[in-house]
């Protein structure tokens, strides 16, 4: 076996021994051995986290009851703090329990053995029936500054509609916080996966959503990039039944020196399946937004139809956004597109409102609400997109 | 004596960060309620004038001074000057997709009004405003639902612009080729429109290359421009002049 010789950083060793802590050896070795990612291994090349991330909290976190700020009138709701879960409402048609966290073998990406390792329980959600009234899941992290591991998994029942909303808050300034939520996507079923992150400003996020879709499935996703320091989502979905469609959306608001990193790995691995993807960034002052994605259609995956799409819009000259898309298509009868856009403000159309007595403020974020009304259009969810709307109203306000 | 709606005293213009001059002493006197006009071939300035009147950014004025209803015009931002009662209609309207052109036109009619320090306008009231502007120029509703401009047609488009004139009821009008893009049976509509809108406390700036316009909106003063500046002035007789003669007598240079 080929010896890997890396000299670790603190917060490298720091995590190792918090995997050790964890009981997750196996994690912690292969660890030590690799390093956190780095910009030479290629899905990390943007999100180098030797560098990114030198600064890791020496403790897991530890049970405490703070209850979510986050609230939506009318949902079920289901709070996890500090990784256990504290509170689940009684929703007819759902059963909620934790488990202990099942063992995982180890792969190739650090991350996602850290997330694996570290987490102590699995909150496991089962939907039964069709829902009236939408799943909150509200993460908080609190306490001194801690790492946090929280894993939710849910499963669904044949041809059952619903939506859950997650979000990530909480006043661990220098948190680092990892999220694993898997969602199976049954024959007919329909649901909606929302996630806001409104974490503390120099908290460190990184989540992973898995999706299965069965056939005829219907998945429309939307998560946020705003509040934290550093971010990273990284989405896998594999198609598995025929006829499974999926929308995928994000939303990046990142000024300072924020960074926030979506990657996502849609395998369309069965025929007749469908899926696109909305991605939209704003970046102003020093911060990046990085979006990646990959379509991989099978050889046999025929009639797959697969639209990318990453847009840009850079508010000042230092702030960046880096896209990258990625098709491996291995069917010769598909439709697959990618397209990325990236630009400034139009001062045309600037000028176009303020000649009308539009102040260049306002006539500024106008232009921006414009350059995100297709991701809220999109959102039928009435409090998510006021949620939505408010986040970006804040942004712009602390960016004036 | 009135004041002038505007006077453009011996105006010169460069491309900013550029050696290129554009307006080269540009003077020109326009009373309220007089309707002017502005000809010129293409390439001679006009355009240019039209947007350092509004305000647009990436022009240097190296010499002289712009009086709007004696207040010094190039002090104020675009915006300013849209409240203060400036409107330039485009030649090209710009496209703005994802905002819904009755949610501009709120945007834009409340934005100067709060200039102002007028109070906003009251939903209907502003509804009715619209509907009725919207009747005159033949304007469907369904337009006002679509993003601002995108997807109109170039007589869509200038209907548009007359629209917001006459919701914004200016004290000054610029139109900057307002005929360019529109056929016959647009013009007029168009034409109609701005010719509503004539009336003693209004003036207009009408920037045109065809003298076709001036049989619709019938100015009361004609001015040549030829390289950045007013070569000649005379009453509408000049613009047939023109016309029938072309502007290479009036400033010297083959077409």
């Amino acid at each position: 076996m080929e010896q890997q010789v890396v000299k670790l950083t603190d917060a490298e060793n720091q995590l190792a021994d918090l995997l050790k802590a964890a009981g997750a050896n196996d994690a912690s070795n292969a660890l030590s051995a690799h390093g956190l990612p780095h910009r030479r291994i290629e899905e990390y090349h943007y999100t180098d986290l030797r560098t990114l991330l030198r600064d890791v909290p020496s403790d897991l976190a530890q049970a405490n009851d703070r209850l979510p700020d986050v609230q939506f009138e009318g949902y079920g709701r289901i709070v996890i703090v500090n990784g256990k879960l504290v509170h689940a409402d009684e929703i007819g048609g759902v059963e909620i329990k934790s488990a202990d966290a099942a063992a995982k073998s180890v792969g190739n990406d650090q991350i996602i053995n850290l997330m694996d390792g570290l987490a102590q329980n699995q909150i496991e959600i089962t939907i039964n029936t069709s829902l009236d009234k939408p799943i909150h899941i509200a993460h908080v992290h609190d306490g001194p500054d801690s790492v946090v591991a929280d894993k939710v998994r849910v499963t669904t029942a044949e041809g059952v509609h619903a939506t859950i909303v997650e979000t990530f808050e909480g006043a661990n300034a220098r948190g680092l916080r990892f999220a694993n939520f898997a969602l199976d996507v049954a024959a007919d079923a329909e649901m909606l996966h929302v996630q806001l992150d409104q974490n503390a400003e120099g908290a460190r996020q990184f989540v992973q959503n898995t999706y299965d879709l069965h056939e005829n499935a219907n998945l429309r996703t939307l998560a946020s990039h705003a509040n934290f320091k550093l971010g990273r989502t990284d989405i896998k979905a594999d198609f598995k039944g025929e006829g499974a469609h999926a929308d995928f959306a994000g939303l990046t608001l990142l000024m300072d020196q924020q960074h926030g990193d979506f990657t996502l790995n849609v395998n369309h691995g069965v025929p007749n399946t469908t899926s696109t993807e909305t991605f939209k960034s704003i970046v102003r002052d020093r911060a990046k937004a990085i979006f990646q994605g990959k379509i991989i259609v099978a050889p046999d995956a025929q009639k797959t139809d697969a639209q990318m799409m990453s847009q840009g819009l850079l508010l000042s000259e230092r702030a960046e956004v880096l896209v990258k898309p990625e098709l491996e298509i291995f069917a010769d009868d598909v439709l697959c597109a990618h397209g990325a856009t990236c630009g400034e403000l139009d001062e045309d159309a600037l000028f176009y409102l303020m000649s009308r007595g539009i102040k260049r403020a306002e006539a500024e974020s106008m232009l921006i609400r414009a350059f995100l009304a297709e991701l809220f259009d999109e959102m039928e969810n009435e409090q998510v997109r006021d949620k939505l709307g408010d986040r970006v109203d804040a942004w712009l306000a602390a960016a004036e | 004596m009135t004041t002038p709606i505007l006077e453009i005293k011996n105006l010169h213009v460069k491309v900013e960060e550029e050696d290129k001059k554009i307006l080269k002493g540009v003077d020109l006197t326009l009373p309220a309620g007089e309707v002017h006009a502005i000809m010129g071939r293409n390439g001679s300035g006009k355009s240019t004038l039209s947007y350092v009147l509004a305000g647009k950014e990436g022009y240097e004025v190296t010499e002289g001074e712009i009086l709007f209803m004696g207040k010094d015009l190039l002090e104020m931002e675009a915006d300013e000057r849209a409240a203060a009662g400036l409107f330039l209609a485009f030649q090209y309207p710009i496209e703005i997709p994802g905002v819904a052109t009755m949610t501009f036109l709120k945007a834009a009619l409340n934005a100067q009004r709060k200039t102002r320090g007028e109070e906003e306008l009251k939903v209907p009231e502003f509804m009715k405003l619209v509907k009725d502007a919207a009747n005159q120029l033949e304007i469907k509703q369904d337009m006002l639902k679509r993003p601002l401009n995108v997807g109109f047609s170039g007589g869509e488009k200038k209907r548009a612009e007359i629209l917001q004139m006459a919701l914004m009821q200016p004290s000054l009008c610029v139109l900057d080729e307002t005929d360019s893009g529109l056929d016959i049976d647009a013009l007029k509509i168009v034409s109609d429109g701005v010719n509503h809108l004539r009336d003693a406390n209004r003036s207009m700036l009408v920037i045109t290359h065809y003298q076709r316009l001036l049989n619709y909106i019938v100015p009361d003063r004609v001015h040549v421009f030829s390289d950045g500046r007013v070569v000649e002035s005379g009453d509408r007789e000049l613009a047939l002049e023109l016309e029938k003669k072309g502007y290479a007598e009036f400033d010297g240079t083959a077409a």
